[in-house]
């Protein structure tokens, strides 16, 4: 096979996106335990690691920029990289989702125990599917699946509506105070990130779409 | 006169019809139809048909032994030089099938040819551009005129003005492959053939030479062979891509498309993996 040490840097780059991705996975996971768990020291691990995740970002874009400035990629191959690029944007930004729901487990463990709304269970379980099987879909460069798993996009919507709805409705009954609307805002946020962890995995999506026929395509 | 007419038929071979209009590709100047080439018996061109837009910058990419030089003769007849070759189907140049034409000269005149090496007659450099005019008998006035008017859109006058009667060996290499240039264009033709122009030539006289073929276009048709992929993507609206047929051994037309088309997804997989430089 020609181009060997294209073929090799391409190689790594996968390698590379496949172990931000497993990473980003495991963060939202944990966020999500925190939570469930009100586990601040938990909560604060996920802060600390996600420097791995950009420190992983950051290397992947300089080596995508130096392979492209000299291997000269056309076609298929600098689809690819512009394709993987990308997806490594999206990535780095669910890793920051996750972050910022583990800053708000610190607000609500500080603040009385109530427990959670079934929303959050249910969200957090699609975002997660959402997340894995979107990876899956691009290690087995499939196309169709990548379009099946943005599709469900949809009910994290209808949760996150929900979830909205109802805690509005919470904070305007006239009986919450301080520390309730601290936490409705704070749950608020959390659905919020959720709902953009799924809209993140739709661009993924795209982006495979792109990856294999080149169409810049609009899902979800 | 039975057997001239036998080999400038278009014949029903397979070509690729399907190529021949490519969009935005506007009005054709060359009209090429089911041509084969033949070095006597050995097939060096099978069934190409497309269309050359006018104005526009065209290339032809392929690895070597392809047919891509062997087509750019065509175009101006270069194979009569060559004993026992011959064309058969049709290339029209504004309807007109050149391949049965008698008129060579005036052929020669109407489609230009810019060779790899810049090859300068051994005279002066004014004496360089005027002597295709002095050859079709054109007054001195005129002559004149079109040395002034071929330098300066050859980007080259600035550079020459004070020296037209030195030799114009004394030019650096990309000088010179710009004076073919004007030698080319002093005789106003229409279309431009150039065959590998700037392979002899360093990167900076290579971008004067991309730079000039981009405002050459307002006036000629441009036919550009090169082997140079990314200088076919930077200077050319339309590729050709050619491949010799592996059972076969002749050349073919493989995809001809915009060039941007053909770069980002090429609809033939022979087409990406020469392109990719997964090739063989």
């Amino acid at each position: 096979m020609p181009r060997l040490t294209f073929e090799r840097e391409l190689a790594s780059l996968r390698e590379a996106l496949v172990r931000m991705g497993t990473l980003v996975e495991s963060q939202i996971e944990a966020a999500l335990d925190a939570l469930r768990r009100r586990d601040g020291s938990a909560a604060e691990k996920v802060r600390n690691e996600d420097q791995y995740l950009n420190e992983l970002f950051r290397q992947m874009r300089e080596q995508v920029f130096m392979v492209i400035s000299t291997q000269q990629p056309v076609a298929r191959d600098l689809r690819y990289l512009m394709g993987l690029q990308w997806i490594a944007t999206e990535l780095e930004r669910m890793g920051d989702y996750a972050v910022r729901i583990a800053r708000m487990t610190g607000t609500l463990v500080a603040l009385p125990d109530r427990p959670l709304r079934a929303e959050f269970g249910l969200m957090g379980e699609l975002a997660i599917g959402q997340v894995h099987d979107i990876l899956e879909a691009l290690i087995d460069q499939n196309e169709p699946r990548a379009r099946e798993v943005a599709a469900r996009d949809n009910e994290i919507d209808r949760l996150y509506h929900r979830v909205f709805e109802d805690l509005v409705k919470e904070m305007g009954n006239g009986h919450v105070d301080t520390d309730g609307a601290l936490r409705s805002v704070t749950l608020l946020l959390v659905a919020h990130n959720l709902e953009r962890i799924s809209d993140r995995v739709t661009n993924v999506a795209e982006d495979i779409v792109f990856l294999h026929s080149g169409q810049v395509v609009e899902l979800g | 006169m039975a057997d001239v007419q036998a080999w400038t038929t278009p014949s029903a071979g397979p070509g690729r019809p399907e190529l021949r209009a490519v969009p935005g590709a506007g009005a054709p100047k060359l009209k090429v139809d089911s041509l084969s080439f033949y070095y006597g018996k050995f097939k060096a061109l099978d069934g190409v048909t497309f269309d050359i837009p006018e104005k526009r910058i065209t290339a032809i990419i392929g690895p070597s032994g392809c047919g891509k030089s062997t087509l750019l003769r065509v175009f101006n007849r270069m194979y009569d030089l060559v004993p026992n070759s011959r064309a058969v189907g049709a290339v029209e140049l504004d309807g007109e099938n050149i391949l049965s034409t008698r008129k060579l000269l005036e052929l020669r005149q109407r489609v230009g040819m810019v060779f790899q090496r810049p090859s300068p007659f051994p005279m002066s450099i004014r004496d360089n551009i005027s002597f295709a005019p002095r050859l079709l008998g054109w007054k001195n006035d005129r002559i004149r005129a079109a040395v002034e008017d071929s330098l300066e859109r050859a980007a080259l006058l600035d550079e020459v003005k004070d020296r037209l009667d030195d030799p114009a060996t004394s030019l650096s290499g990309g000088q010179q492959q710009r004076l073919a240039i004007a030698r080319c264009i002093a005789v106003s033709p229409e279309v431009i053939l150039m065959d590998e122009p700037c392979s002899a030539l360093d990167p900076i006289a290579t971008l004067k030479i991309e730079d000039l073929m981009a405002t050459l276009t307002r006036d000629f048709t441009i036919v550009i062979v090169t082997h140079n992929m990314q200088q076919a993507a930077r200077v050319s609206d339309f590729t050709a891509f050619m491949l010799m047929n592996p059972d076969g051994r002749f050349g073919e037309l493989i995809e001809f498309a915009p060039t941007a088309d053909l770069f980002n997804q090429p609809q033939d997989q022979r087409t990406e993996a020469y392109i990719t430089g997964r090739f063989g």
